[in-house]
């Protein structure tokens, strides 16, 4: 079974090498992207020392480093789903012996290994060259980032599979995908640090799962955090982990009953 | 000429099936409409939210960077309505429907924007009207009787900019023998333009005037209805950029189609 | 009407290199290998004719077709067709040919076929008194009156074809392409479709060429018969001729009611050039070269000299006709 799961991850990898226009489109789009927000935030900035509890400097990464993190956790195995189910392949993914949900998480996990290697890797090297950029000092802090990152992927991968699996209830849901991208876009932190937004909005926000996918892992990279701080907020991540599970089992177990109800 | 006046009179046949098609799937309707909607406000909300730090981005006010991205809402829902083959890759060329199109006496591009047409997105014009009329009353802006008129015309050469470039990029797809991901790139083509280029450095300038020309479509119209005299010459431009680039985008397009290579075998 | 000559087009094809390794390698560079899908290709139709175009899977006939209605340009070479340049002069051109895909639709899915109907009209310009009276005679004749106010996604494919074909037609063009328009389809729809079809022939004039991979489909309407291999054009004739020259013949297997050897079939039939293969004891099967004149004295003879239980009558299928073509793999036969 392991084995089945690595070969999953091997193919997916495979073909978004495949898929070279993408690559090089997406490498266009993530450069300009960052080089657009780089400079949007130093006009932000102006003479300012700090804003939001974060220099210039530290913005900077944060910006980089933000894009760079989506890269890795970035997928669209909610719209795969989507098409799956409307398309009406889902039922024989239910026949097959494995779990349709583990299958589309090892998919996506190839894709953000490709995407970091491919995009996010050559992406920090050519952005450290133009602009000021602050890697972490130490082995800790690297170990922290990636662990944090890791953590990251697999929660935004739950909110999507909730997304995904609620096409099973809905049959088109294209709009209420496409609005949930925005909405973690925001809210966790990609566009705007969780720090600048006004202290309400961001008690609301301690209540949801967003800032977990973004804000905590580019916050340690940045070096704003302690250690201490760090192991705190991968324990959050941890904890958000768990509790997204509960929903997308509940949900999973109602589609697969409807869907012998209906005969697929 | 004739041509054009065909594909006008087919235009309303198409619209017609649109809305017989649509009536049987409401609730994609209604998906659609609000995800649009939360895209608008969360832009919006980007910007609030800086300006409650800073009172300055680049010279421009709170309100000017508002008006400006009402202004851009509006040329990019004209041209969210008449290109929407986001799926262009995948329905047309592995799909195949590129062939019926082919064979049908209506120029192809036309029969393509015809049958992905998308009505429901003129409500990005209403929220851009609304966000624009908030921030001129914030600003006190004044108005000429022709203005209208200049803003019709600014807005109709602000779609046509992103219907060119779209075009071009859309006919990479008869060029690749692979699955190229071009929905993506417009799904990110849209930040641009957003914000006046003079935040940017010169290079990402140069590259939003002359390149990927966005900033006509945003900043530069803008700025005339904003009285900032030193962008008139770019808000004067911005029709004769608007033509150019949607010939380019036509002639790939019409390249393209000559190495049309079909599905299967 | 249809004049090609020398017609070719080539694809470049992107060969994959093997692993991760070479998946890399292709990122950044890649091997290509050109194939030629048509090769040399020269023929001329007749206002009127109703032809075949057939060959194995990848002969080249998908691709001729679309050159052929404009939907590909030619690597090289030149197609007139109604005095069009197909590539050239497309939006012109279309108007006066319709085109059925077998695999693909042109209808709208979740709309009736008439509400289709209607837009292609505007798209074609269709005059409308004359148009609709066309179309009164298309649904009629095509049977299709019952259901061409349901959605396309509540029809069976028998009824959704018989609306494409409607469909094409709905211009009233000069030309009409059939691509494997058969396919899938249960006996009494083909046969529908092929009686509507001659009938669109005689009446009208309508040139007709179609692709297929079914004998029958050529048997009820085509007359003329082009054969294409690896891309080229390997014969151009009339069918009966195409079964005289490559068909293996006619096999006629005989169950018998007592046990009969080869030796016994041989003694009554004398030195007819066929050859007699034993199945078991009691059936054997008989190979006539030349089924017109010989078949009848076979079964006749047989019949008379035998106590026969069963007889059975195989025709050589279009796809043994092209293999044996391309057995032979020699000169161009050509019959023109």
């Amino acid at each position: 079974m392991h084995k089945f799961y690595m070969e999953l991850i091997r193919m997916r990898f495979l073909t978004m090498l495949a898929y070279r226009v993408n690559y090089y489109s997406g490498i266009i789009i993530y450069a300009i992207n960052i080089g657009a927000y780089y400079f949007l935030w130093g006009a932000i900035y102006g003479g300012q020392q700090q804003l939001g509890g974060l220099s210039v400097a530290q913005m900077t990464s944060y910006v980089a480093i933000a894009w760079m993190s989506r890269a890795f956790y970035f997928n669209n195995i909610d719209m795969e789903i989507a098409q799956d189910v409307r398309e009406g392949k889902v039922a024989i993914e239910m026949i097959r012996p494995y779990n349709y949900l583990s299958v589309k998480t090892a998919q996506a996990f190839g894709e953000g290994i490709f995407r970091f290697l491919f995009f996010a890797g050559p992406g920090i090297f050519l952005i450290s060259l133009i602009i000021p950029f602050h890697f972490p000092a130490t082995a800790q802090g690297w170990g922290l980032y990636l662990l944090s990152l890791l953590f990251a992927f697999l929660i935004n991968t739950q909110v999507n599979l909730l997304t995904g699996l609620l096409t099973f209830f809905m049959f088109r849901n294209d709009g209420m995908i496409r609005a949930k991208r925005v909405i973690v876009d925001l809210m966790s932190g990609l566009v705007l640090p969780i720090s600048f937004f006004p202290g309400w909005a961001q008690t609301l926000m301690g209540f949801l799962p967003f800032q977990a996918i973004n804000y905590y892992p580019s916050l340690i990279f940045t070096g704003v955090t302690s250690a201490a701080r760090a192991w705190q907020l991968i324990g959050f991540q941890v904890i958000w982990m768990v509790v997204i599970l509960i929903p997308i089992l509940i949900l999973w177990r109602m589609a697969r009953s409807r869907l012998v109800v209906q005969g697929g | 000429m004739q041509n054009a006046k065909h594909i006008y009179s087919i235009f309303a046949d198409y619209l017609s099936q649109y809305f017989k098609t649509r009536l049987a799937y409401r609730a994609d309707f209604l998906g659609d409409l609000a995800s649009n909607l939360i895209s608008e406000l969360i832009n919006l909300v980007f910007i609030i939210v800086v300006f409650q730090h800073v009172p300055l981005m680049g010279g421009w006010s709170r309100d000017e960077i508002i008006f400006i991205y009402g202004f851009f809402l509006v040329p990019y829902a004209l041209f969210s309505i008449f290109f929407g083959f986001w799926d262009f890759n995948e329905r047309y060329i592995i799909r195949g429907e590129m062939d019926r199109i082919l064979t049908r006496p209506v120029h192809n591009l036309a029969q393509v924007c015809l049958e992905s047409i998308a009505p429901d997105r003129i409500f990005g014009v209403i929220s851009g009207l609304i966000i624009m009329g908030y921030a001129a009353i914030q600003l006190k802006l004044d108005f000429y009787w022709y203005d209208p008129i200049i803003f019709i015309v600014l807005s109709v050469s602000g779609a046509l900019i992103y219907g060119g470039v779209y075009t071009a990029v859309s006919a990479i797809s008869f060029f690749s023998d692979s699955r190229t991901g071009i929905s993506p790139m417009i799904y990110n083509i849209q930040q641009y333009g957003r914000y006046p280029v003079d935040v940017y450095n010169k290079i990402i300038r140069f590259v939003l005037t002359y390149i990927l020309p966005f900033a006509f479509v945003g900043v530069y119209p803008a700025a005339y209805f904003l009285r900032k005299e030193t962008w008139y010459i770019y808000a004067a431009m911005t029709p004769v950029v608007a033509v150019i680039f949607f010939g380019i985008g036509l002639l790939v397009w019409n390249i393209g189609v000559s190495k049309y290579r079909g599905a299967g075998s | 009407m249809i004049q090609v000559k020398q017609l070719q087009k080539e694809f470049r094809i992107h060969q994959s290199r093997a692993g991760l390794g070479g998946a890399f390698r292709d990122l950044f560079s890649r091997e290509y290998k050109t194939v030629k899908a048509v090769d040399n290709l020269s023929f001329t139709v007749e206002e009127g004719e109703m032809f075949a175009l057939i060959g194995e899977n990848g002969a080249g006939k998908s691709t001729t077709i679309k050159m052929l209605t404009g939907i590909l340009t030619p690597s090289s070479g030149d197609i007139v067709i109604n005095g069009f340049v197909p590539f050239k002069e497309r939006e012109d051109y279309v108007r006066s040919i319709g085109v059925v895909f077998g695999q693909r639709s042109q209808l709208w899915w979740d709309l009736s076929p008439l509400e289709s109907f209607r837009l292609l009209k505007s798209v074609y310009k269709v005059d409308d008194t004359a148009g609709e009276k066309w179309l009164e005679r298309l649904i009629e004749e095509l049977d299709i009156g019952s259901f061409v106010s349901q959605p396309v996604r509540k029809l069976s494919l028998g009824q959704r074809m018989r609306c494409e074909v409607a469909a094409s037609l709905i211009h009233k063009p000069r030309l009409l392409f059939l691509d494997e328009p058969t396919v899938g389809l249960d006996v009494l729809v083909k046969q529908k479709i092929r009686e509507f079809l001659r009938n669109l022939n005689e009446t009208e004039k309508m040139t007709i060429l179609l692709t297929t991979h079914d004998v029958s489909d050529i048997e009820a309407l085509c007359k003329r018969v082009l054969v294409m291999d690896k891309g080229k054009l390997i014969f151009d004739g009339l069918l009966s001729d195409l079964k005289e020259h490559w068909g293996n013949g006619t096999e006629v297997s005989f169950q018998m009611k007592k046990r009969t050897k080869a030796s016994e079939l041989r003694n009554v039939l004398g030195d007819m050039p066929c050859t007699i293969e034993q199945i078991n004891d009691y059936s054997l099967r008989v190979q006539v070269p030349r089924s017109q004149e010989m078949l009848p004295f076979v079964l006749s003879t047989v019949m008379a000299s035998f106590d026969v239980s069963d007889v059975k009558i195989m025709e050589t299928s279009t796809e043994d006709i092209v293999r044996n073509i391309y057995r032979t793999d020699g000169e161009v036969a050509s019959h023109a």
